[in-house]
């Protein structure tokens, strides 16, 4: 035992240790200046929420000791276990009262767990624990990735057919957190398509991620209207005039590939440019059925304030239009500590200043410098996991560590990007940060199972 | 698999990537937008607004002419206004219960937490009724504010009123916010930067819902508001009010200066309004009224209208003669009716007599020799000369020039001038015989009568004025130079006895035009006038009954008090312009009135007829 403890202690990321108490005690003295109340002034009053954030760290870092203690081999062996017993959590919570219209709290005594903070773990580790152990897939992607080129921008289905179980893993959270509807969380396991990114599937994937972010906002700011057809007095709806355009477009690259292509080449492009457009008309469906049929009126809302389709500072848009106004008021250097005069609890100009929009609080007191300051440690931390993992021999600490970075780089920039007004407004927690018990033990043990699994990477070979 | 392990640079960069545009992002937010900035300022801080007391006006003996008096507005927060008793609330506040619904409807659309207003302006007097009442109806409150008053309720046209700015006012004037009064007219108007003092601000942090929770950076930029300075004005109230008595159930006018200082004791428009009536929140419905009232009681007929002056014209031919030297005092001319047109009297045997007997031909020769100087050949070149001289001498004594009065809205009178005649008929293509009418003040001068008013100081003061001005003091200010200048007509000092004399016959002799205007102790001197007017009378213009003129000052030796008096359509100047000149002149210098039979006459004279009786029958 005394060995083992030595061992652990030795061999423990220190670096990312502090890089993690470093967020931890920044997020509860911002807390503390958001909702400071004269009349309760203690740093640990429970009844505050910097008393019941400081709790949760207390909770967290006694999960982390456990964490630390166990054997690799038990996180490993455990992994779908623990994946099992979340997604029933997560199966289980459908069944509790909605609080605000979602069911995704247990209601324990006077706090809330929110399985879905919990299920990241558990997707974290089946994830690096399948595609840790099965080669034969990996090499038969590689060979894909390598080969298939162009072809992989439709690569979706052939995906999805040839990765089952991977999908599956994926597809079970992410169903039942838009059951809830959770659709910030569902987001955030979209987060995993990094991993598998790294792991060599999907080689094109960015490029794909970023014509389909485009293609999805066409989709939504045409979704509502409708157009003349020109010459004809037809009316069509913005997605029959996208479908359209789409088609027209296939056509023309037809003709272009059918006269300026050699002989040799032209079916494979055929092949290429037919894939891809069905792939994206079932795109333009699915983004235009989600939008209109699937999504909650305030998520429309919030999707048309991003894109600018309605402007409404003290109406809808009211929480966006107050965040960026305390952060934009920040300045330079900032108001101070415990000055903010919109991003602060007793004023409650900002909606939700303690959890999803903490980042305005902090940056309406730091200013520039400080908010700067902040985005450099989360990303020292991202590069830190990214560096950590790729210092692994083994394959499942490495996909762990790259699930780890992609749920952090996720919620950090959508987190940050809606207080900024770069994102549509989406409520996740700022990692470290926002007020939460839930959130603060998920990501706490997040970074404890890698610090465990890191500390093992000289012994461990699988 | 080198383009695999490559990935990790490419996920790296996508990190520092998306770290950068978030930077960059802030950088332009917080320090390089002000945007934010004043957005944050219009969320966060509570701009309130301290408007300081209006400055008091006095009259010249220290009374309160303009006060300010404690109106109140009812105001609703909809949250709390439960269970209201809408029937009796209505009936309380003495609104139409439409009125009500409607603006409950337009409060709880604007805010259930916020305040909106219900009643404007409840004078006190009304409050003192509704206040005990008010606690039955929670969520309705009282807010006080400043409204002014005026105590003596007399001099409307001189103090003016004041109302709301509209939306031009406040694109001309920034100072201006929607919903702040502003002066209109008079010297509410004139005087308003300095009576208005100067907002005050206040910067309150504000919670969400529009709570206040405390001063913005400790009331760092506040400023205090700055009180309105309290001025007095040269207007004595007791007079202005027994020239209104006066002037009841008339139309015209009364200006009373006093020759030393220029300072206007009173200046009467009739028929003249309460002022009070344009205050509070029947405001909008009594002008309403006023306006459309066809005597024009808003109208200011002392500053705004002008009139040929008539025979009081005469004095400052005489004068004028006597200074080109184209006359002595002791010129004689015959009272040749040929000429134009004069009632029966002895023949003038100078000046004196002349103005005494106000004789037309006397002055059609006075005139002619003015015009006439036989400078130059041709008759009309001559007299093209001649009309220059004489209405160079003209504006020297104010008329048809800027009196630079301390009044909004103040017109001239109008002086003919060879230009003006040769754009009338044309070059070289008139003389005096055309334009003969002048030399008894009928034809194309006009004067208004704050000028007659000047003219009456001009002859008391043998020569000079000051200009007629109103400002007496401002706290802690000073008067404009100009006031305490003399001005200096073109006329010797030495040629106005014999006028004045003249003047003075007017009143006392027997022959003088004026008898009526006598009161034995004040050495009255004045000229009587009767003005012609025209009128549009069912779309012909018609000649109408002469306005009634007179112009005085009083005592003879060392006047006090200067006057002109216009009364509208009544005739012969003698008949009313001058025992109304001679009343007010008495009362205001001895406080007492000695002829109550001539008072009596004069206020229960009505002489306001409609515009058909008084057209002028043509004689046969």
């Amino acid at each position: 035992m005394r060995e083992s403890e030595d061992r652990i202690l030795s061999n423990l990321d220190w670096g990312l240790m502090l890089i993690y108490f470093i967020l931890v005690i920044a997020g509860v003295s911002n807390i503390y200046s958001s909702v400071y109340d004269a009349e309760k002034p203690g740093l640990f009053n429970l009844d505050t929420e910097h008393g019941k954030q400081i709790m949760w760290f207390g909770v967290s870092m006694f999960l982390g000791v456990i964490i630390l203690f166990l054997e690799s081999s038990f996180i490993r062996k455990y992994a779908y276990g623990f994946y099992g017993f979340t997604m029933l959590l997560l199966l289980v919570v459908l069944f509790m009262p909605a609080i605000n219209g979602a069911h995704s709290w247990f209601a324990i005594g006077g706090f809330g767990i929110q399985p879905s903070e919990f299920a990241k773990v558990g997707v974290a580790l089946a994830l690096a624990r399948f595609l840790g152990q099965s080669k034969t897939h990996l090499q038969a992607n590689r060979n894909r990735a390598a080969n298939m080129g162009v072809a992989e921008l439709w690569g979706v289905i052939p995906f999805i057919m040839k990765n089952f179980e991977t999908v599956t893993i994926l597809a079970i959270p992410s169903i039942l957190v838009l059951l809830q509807p959770d659709a910030g969380t569902f987001i955030v396991f979209t987060s995993f398509i990094l991993v598998l990114y790294r792991e060599g599937y999907a080689g094109n994937i960015l490029l794909f991620i970023l014509i389909a972010v485009f293609m999805a906002i066409i989709t939504l700011l045409v979704a509502d209207d409708s157009f003349m057809f020109p010459f004809l007095k037809i009316k069509l709806s913005g997605k029959t005039g996208i479908v359209m355009s789409l088609l027209t477009l296939g056509l023309i690259f037809f003709l272009l590939i059918k006269y300026f292509v050699l002989k040799r080449n032209r079916r494979s492009l055929y092949r290429a440019l037919f894939g891809s457009l069905i792939v994206a008309i079932i795109f333009v469906n699915f983004i235009e059925v989600g939008y209109s049929k699937i999504l909650q009126p305030h998520q429309k809302e919030r999707i048309d304030l991003f894109l600018g389709k309605i402007d409404d500072p003290n109406g809808k848009g009211y929480n966006i239009n107050r965040a960026k106004a305390a952060i934009g008021s920040g300045g330079f250097l900032g108001k101070g500590y415990q000055e903010a005069t919109l991003a602060n609890a007793s004023q409650k100009h900002v909606p939700m200043q303690s959890t999803d929009f903490i980042f305005c609080t902090w940056s309406e007191e730091r200013g520039f410098l400080g908010s700067f300051l902040l985005i450099v440690i989360y990303t020292t931390l991202l590069i830190k996991l990214v560096i950590i993992a790729e210092r692994q021999r083994s394959r499942f600490t490495r996909i762990y560590a790259y699930s780890v970075a992609g749920i952090i780089f996720f919620h950090f920039m959508i987190n940050v990007g809606m207080a900024i007004g770069l994102a549509p407004v989406i409520g996740i927690p700022l990692p470290f940060f926002s007020y939460g018990g839930s959130s603060m033990m998920a990501f706490s043990i997040l970074i404890f199972i890698l610090l465990k699994l890191d500390s093992e990477r000289k012994i461990v070979l699988q | 698999m080198r383009d695999i392990e490559n990935r990790k640079y490419i996920i790296t960069l996508l990190f520092i990537l998306v770290a950068m545009i978030f930077v960059g992002r802030l950088f332009y937010m917080q320090v390089v937008d002000d945007k934010w900035k004043e957005r944050a300022a219009e969320i966060s801080e509570n701009k309130v607004v301290t408007y300081p007391a209006r400055g008091i006006v006095y009259d010249r003996n220290k009374e309160k002419i303009i006060a300010n008096e404690v109106y109140y507005d009812i105001r609703v927060i909809p949250s709390q206004a439960k269970n209201t008793d809408s029937v009796a609330l209505v009936k309380l506040l003495d609104i139409p219960m439409e009125e009500y619904v409607d603006k409950m409807n337009k409060a709880r659309d604007y805010s259930y937490i916020k305040s909106s207003e219900l009643v404007r302006q409840i004078p006190p007097n009304e409050f003192a009724e509704i206040a005990p009442q008010m606690y039955k109806f929670p969520g309705f409150f009282e807010v006080a504010r400043t409204l002014r008053m005026y105590p003596k309720n007399t001099a409307a046209h001189v103090l003016g009123y004041m109302n709301e700015v509209s939306p031009t006012d406040i694109e001309r004037m920034p100072y201006y916010k929607a919903g702040d009064f502003i002066g209109r007219e008079g010297i509410e108007n004139k005087y308003e930067e300095v009576l208005r003092g100067k907002r005050g601000v206040k910067y309150l942090l504000q919670d969400a819902v529009g709570v206040t929770s405390g001063t913005y950076e400790d009331g760092r930029f506040d400023t205090l508001a700055l009180q309105g300075k309290n001025i007095t004005i040269s207007l004595d109230w007791e007079l202005q009010e027994y020239g209104e008595k006066l002037m009841q159930n008339k139309l015209g006018s009364i200006v009373a200066i006093e020759p030393k200082s220029g300072e206007i004791l009173a200046m009467v428009s009739a028929p003249t309004y309460d002022p009070n009536l344009l205050v509070g929140r029947r405001l909008g419905e009594n002008y309403y009224n006023l306006q459309e009232d066809t005597l024009l009681p808003l109208q200011n007929r002392a500053t705004l209208s002008k009139y040929p002056p008539g025979s009081i014209f005469k004095t400052i031919m005489a004068l004028i003669g006597m200074q080109e030297g184209v006359i002595t005092e002791n010129s004689s001319f015959a009272c040749q009716k040929s000429l134009v047109g004069c009632h029966n009297h002895p023949t003038a045997g100078g000046v004196s007599d002349a103005v005494k007997m106000s004789c037309n031909p006397y002055f059609y020769q006075v005139g002619r020799r003015i015009i006439q100087q036989g400078k130059k050949k041709s008759h009309f070149a001559d007299a093209a000369i001649g009309t220059d001289i004489w209405a160079d001498y003209v504006k020297s004594f104010g008329i048809g020039t800027d009196l630079h009065t301390d009044f909004p809205g103040v017109i001239r009178g109008h002086v003919p001038t060879t230009e003006y005649y040769n754009s009338v008929y044309h070059e070289y293509g008139w003389a005096f015989s055309t334009i003969y009418s002048i030399s008894i003040g009928q034809g194309e001068v006009e004067v208004t009568p704050l000028e007659m008013a000047n003219l009456a100081c001009i002859m008391a003061n043998r020569g000079y004025y000051y200009y007629p001005h109103f400002i007496k003091e401002i706290e802690g200010g000073y008067i404009p130079d100009i006031y305490t200048q003399r001005n200096y007509t073109k006329v010797d000092k030495k040629y106005f006895e014999p006028v004045i004399d003249g003047m003075w016959r007017v009143v006392h002799e027997p022959g003088g035009t004026a008898r009526r205007a006598r009161v034995d102790s004040l050495n009255i001197c004045g000229k009587t006038g009767t003005a012609e007017n025209f009128k549009m009378v069912n779309g012909r213009r018609e000649q109408l009954v002469d306005h009634s003129v007179f112009m005085a000052f009083a005592p003879q030796d060392d006047p006090q008090i200067a006057i002109a008096v216009y009364v509208e359509n009544s005739g012969f100047g003698g008949t009313w312009a001058a025992p109304i000149a001679s009343l007010m002149m008495e009362n205001y210098i001895t406080g007492t009135i000695s002829d109550t039979v001539k008072e009596n006459r004069i206020l229960n004279a009505v002489l306001i007829k409609d515009d058909v009786s008084n057209i002028v029958k043509p004689k046969k």
